[in-house]
């Protein structure tokens, strides 16, 4: 008997029609995976099966009471949430780089502790886990002081640990390091071995052999792979004007580090880093999760209170000589999961883009006329125009993350920093949007580039930095 | 020392009194540079010591703290705080000599002996801050003639201060100036620069006097804020449990309510709660709302009456000198109320159930702003000032209510906001004996509307909403949260 027999499914949101008439049967023991491109329905398909969102047609679940697995559907969402020990979200990204000696979150350790508990989880199960996953070092930890990719991998543990006869994961190789998605594949054939029925939202190439059965969605509604739009080409646009000019460069020398480390307590996330970035360079930055990259990239966009302990100079100002951290926000054009994580819930797509004018999360001052002109038109270049007044939070993943590559660009900073940019973009997106970033670096923009596959990265990179266990294990030209 | 209010002649008393005013966006225009390159040294590094440190740091000044030296050498939080965040730390002796500008961020009751330590080592000409007025409004405390005294408050947590900062944003601030310490007239220059190092010139700052700001400080937390939250509760909790309603339910309600309520205050004022109510739970509330001010009044008046002749101080600080032991009998009475040792119940409570089933509560807050905020500016005090210390707040308080009851809320604020609490409560619960006795499950435990046609007086209804939207707290609110519209809405449970 199948384990999951959909007919004639579809969805709605108010007037809006999200799915149509979707028919298609799963058995124990199968991968699939659902692709499509950003906006195309594969998350609210997932919410659908899991009993999350309301729809209509038939949408059987008929659980084997002979499996040793447990009788349960379990949806990973690709947006991991956490609380604070008093079941608050009231968190902010730079928040992991101020140390205070109130402890506000519960430990990896302790959240998973819970959890087994919950679920009546076997530690032996755990510890191998923990271990094909790479995952022990990080146990100590507090929730919030963990990289996106650590968080990614708490999740994925937690589910696996769980085994549940029908496992749906959205976005399951968000912010993995190359080791880790092939572990991860590797423990996806075991659960799928073991008689689980596996259903990936994902568009990426790197799938686990067991993932078999493909599912290609467009606008809501099944269509044959082949003629799917989410692998034509998109139509190149004329750069908006304002793009064009070079930056003003106010020094040449854009970042200069001296022996920089960071430590909390013993602990040394940093150490002997030795880094010049000259004007016009183009950087790749490499490495592990939790190798430092993101404490790295904080020290630059002076997010991080030990800058001012070390020998860093920004823009050919050392840090601690008196500027404000807004002083050197202005110059640079920052992306990274984090910043998305947890930006203004209340923004809309435009105010999103705006706020990128005055690095602020959210937008509370007025523009002037220029750069009204300006949003406009990196609006429309990135085709956002037509949902510029919808909240950010409500677009698809894919769509929210290119408002906030917009965000990036908009003032024409002297330094772009793109930490996993393309973390949540299809493959389409992600080409498009490292063409765009080779288009805008013949202005002569200096660029810090974080990502994990050569095979999805722009072409104009000049060097390459990586980092290992807090250290540089290569800096040379690329 | 003598209580510096009392000492003043009536017009001046009143001059202080009446100062608040909105200050405009462009009056900052000069940043951070009053203070650029000066050395500020920070006094005591809790919560709102290392978080004002960090922004002061961020926007290019000069940060170092002074801890005393048990602190230093035991490595207590404070001195962890500090030194993990790189900041400069040394002993009174080593860096109060150097600085142009003391920043006092210790608890209330240490500020005596904290000054006391700093200001002989104070170099001629520097300047002294404060970020709340009760050591130099009530205990009269004497600042040195050539050194200048101001303050800065941010009307928000430490943590908040940091969040809204690093965002881009701010809190609302209060900053003012001694009239009897500003020897050079540079102050008001300090404040503004330093308000704008917080980043809370973003957010509206209200220029204000130390003497304005501790009498309505005190008269906001003991009635509205945290004094009637603690009664309002208790009561609350009490009454569902005579009539039946599970404990579980009962604590959750009262626990989460609170926050919930005061949300939709903090978004759109009495107005906006008021409006989430249905037609006739509004009328209901309103009118519930009515009885208790008329019931509730005089009490109000009182504690407005013995903060404005020292009364209340005067008795508090005899309590200091008795080991606290009348506020610790008191916070261990607190601990053991029904409600507080009701765990909240396993049931989801929805956003628009609270409003429903705890209209008591919406009626409760109601009174309480519109009560404090009347006395206050019958006293002379400012509207501006007023909103600050009655509407603007209670959402603050209400949070720390719903992580871990009133145990948690007397825990967070200072220990003369505790006292006033434990005073207003002990005499508002007997105040409200009767009216409690007519008080059903219809107003708090279950919907308000079950039962009910829905049907409403079309006129009253229209009188009701015109008395609620033109109260005076509502028009001065509006005002005022048009300058803080982009702050971060504080989470639900």
């Amino acid at each position: 008997m199948a384990l999951l027999n959909i007919e004639n499914l579809f969805v709605h949101y108010g007037l809006k029609t999200v799915l149509h008439n979707l028919s298609f049967t799963i058995n124990a023991g199968e991968g699939w995976v659902i692709r499509g491109e950003s906006g195309s329905g594969k998350t609210t398909l997932g919410k659908a099966i899991s009993g999350q969102l309301r729809s209509t047609g038939q949408l059987k679940i008929d659980f084997n009471p002979q499996s040793p697995l447990p009788a349960e559907v379990l949806f990973v969402e690709s947006w991991y949430r956490f609380t604070n020990l008093e079941g608050d979200r009231n968190f902010y990204y730079q928040q992991r780089y101020n140390h205070y000696q109130r402890k506000d979150t519960s430990t990896v350790a302790h959240e998973l502790e819970q959890y087994g508990k919950e679920h009546s989880l076997s530690n032996a199960r755990l510890e191998e886990l923990l271990t094909t996953l790479n995952y022990h070092e990080v146990l100590d930890e507090q929730l919030f002081e963990i990289s996106s990719g650590e968080h990614k991998k708490l999740q994925l543990v937690k589910a696996l640990w769980l085994q549940p006869q029908l496992l749906i994961i959205d976005q399951p190789y968000t912010g993995l390091d190359v080791r880790s998605r092939a572990n991860l594949n590797t423990l996806l054939n075991q659960y799928t071995t073991a008689g689980g029925a596996l259903l990936l939202i994902s568009n990426d190439m790197e799938l686990p052999e067991c993932g078999t059965h493909f599912i290609t969605l467009e606008a809501g509604r099944i269509v044959p792979a082949d003629k799917a739009l989410y692998l034509k080409e998109q139509i190149a646009k004329p750069l908006p004007t304002f793009l064009l000019s070079p930056p003003q460069y106010t020094s040449q020398d854009i970042i200069s580090m001296h022996d920089v480390a960071v430590r909390y307590d013993e602990k040394y996330v940093l150490s002997d880093i030795h880094w010049q970035v000259k004007a016009g360079e183009r950087w790749l930055l490499q490495g592990p999760n939790g190798s430092g990259k993101s404490t790295l990239l904080s020290l630059i966009t002076a997010d991080h209170p030990q800058a001012y302990a070390n020998h860093i100079t920004l823009f050919g100002v050392k840090r601690g000589d008196g500027e404000s951290i807004w002083d050197i926000k202005k110059r640079i054009g920052l992306i990274s999961p984090e910043l998305h994580w947890y930006f203004d819930a209340n923004a809309t797509v435009s105010q999103s883009l705006a706020s990128g004018f005055f690095d602020s999360n959210g937008q509370y001052q007025k523009l002037r006329y220029a750069q009204k002109q300006q949003l406009e038109e990196l609006l429309k270049f990135l085709n956002l125009f037509d949902v510029r007044n919808e909240l950010l939070t409500t677009l698809p993943l894919g769509k929210q993350r290119l408002a906030l590559l917009g965000r990036t660009i908009i003032k024409n900073p002297q330094l772009l920093v793109l930490d996993e940019p393309c973390q949540g973009l299809d493959h389409q997106q992600t080409r498009y949007f490292n063409h765009l970033v080779d288009t805008i670096s013949k202005n002569g923009v200096t660029i810090i580039y974080v990502g994990h596959f050569e095979s999805q990265l722009p072409a104009c990179l000049t060097h390459k930095l990586v980092l290992a266990q807090g250290k540089m294990v290569v800096n040379e030209s690329y | 020392m003598a209580n510096y209010f009392n000492t003043l002649p009536l017009r001046e008393q009143l001059n202080q009194l009446g100062v608040a005013e909105f200050m405009s966006n462009d009056e900052f225009a000069d940043g951070v540079d009053a203070l650029k390159g000066k050395k500020i040294v920070i006094v005591g590094c809790g919560a709102q010591g290392l978080n004002q440190g960090l922004n002061l740091r961020d926007s290019g000044l000069d940060i170092s703290y002074a801890l005393r030296k048990e602190a230093i050498e035991q490595k207590r939080d404070s001195w962890k705080n500090a030194t993990d965040n790189n900041f400069k730390v040394g002993t009174y002796d080593e860096l109060i000599p150097t600085a142009d500008l003391v920043i006092n961020l210790t608890p209330d009751k240490q500020h005596t002996s904290v000054i006391n330590a700093v200001m002989p080592l104070m170099k001629q000409g520097a300047t002294l801050s404060y970020s709340h007025g009760f050591n130099i409004v009530e205990e009269g405390m004497q600042i040195r003639k050539d050194i200048t005294v101001i303050m800065v408050a941010p009307k928000c947590p430490g943590s908040e201060v940091r969040a809204e900062y690093v965002r881009g944003f701010g809190v609302p601030t209060l900053i003012a100036v001694h009239p009897e310490n500003d020897p050079e007239g540079k102050g008001f220059d300090q404040a503004k620069a330093y308000c704008v190092g917080t980043g809370g010139h973003r957010a509206g700052v209200l220029n204000s006097s130390f003497v304005a700001e501790v009498k309505s400080d005190l008269m906001g937390e003991q009635t509205i804020l945290c004094g009637l939250l603690q009664t309002g509760s208790i009561l609350s909790f009490d009454k569902m449990i005579e009539k039946g309603i599970d404990a579980g339910y009962a604590s959750k309600l009262v626990q989460y309510g609170v926050e919930v309520v005061t949300e939709a205050l903090k978004h759109g004022g009495v107005t906006g709660m008021m409006d989430r109510l249905s037609n006739p739970a509004k009328i209901k509330a309103y009118k519930v709302a009515e009885e208790l001010k008329q019931i509730m009044r005089p009490l109000f008046q009182k504690h407005q009456d013995d903060i404005m002749s020292g009364t209340f101080s005067r008795v508090m600080m005899e309590d200091w000198a008795n080991g606290d032991a009348n506020l610790l009998k008191w916070r261990a009475e607190t601990g053991e109320t029904a409600f507080e040792k009701t765990p909240a119940g396993d049931v989801k409570i929805g956003d628009q159930e609270y409003f429903d089933n705890y209209t008591l509560m919406v009626a409760f807050i109601k009174a309480g702003v519109e009560l404090a905020f009347e006395t206050m500016v019958e006293a002379g005090i400012q509207p501006e000032s007023a909103y600050y210390e009655s509407l603007h707040e209670t959402p603050l308080i209400a949070n720390t209510i719903a992580r871990k009851k009133l145990f948690e809320m007397n825990r967070v604020i200072s220990d003369t906001a505790e006292y006033g609490c434990y005073l207003f409560d002990q005499a508002c619960k007997p105040l409200l004996g009767d009216f409690m006795k007519t008080v059903d499950t219809d107003l708090v435990g279950k919907n308000y509307n079950e039962g009910k046609d829905g049907s409403v007086d079309n006129q009253e209804l229209v009188e009701i909403n015109e008395a609620i939207r033109n109260h005076p707290v509502e028009i001065v609110g509006r005002k005022l949260r048009k300058a803080m519209t982009a702050m971060k809405a504080i989470k639900t449970a």
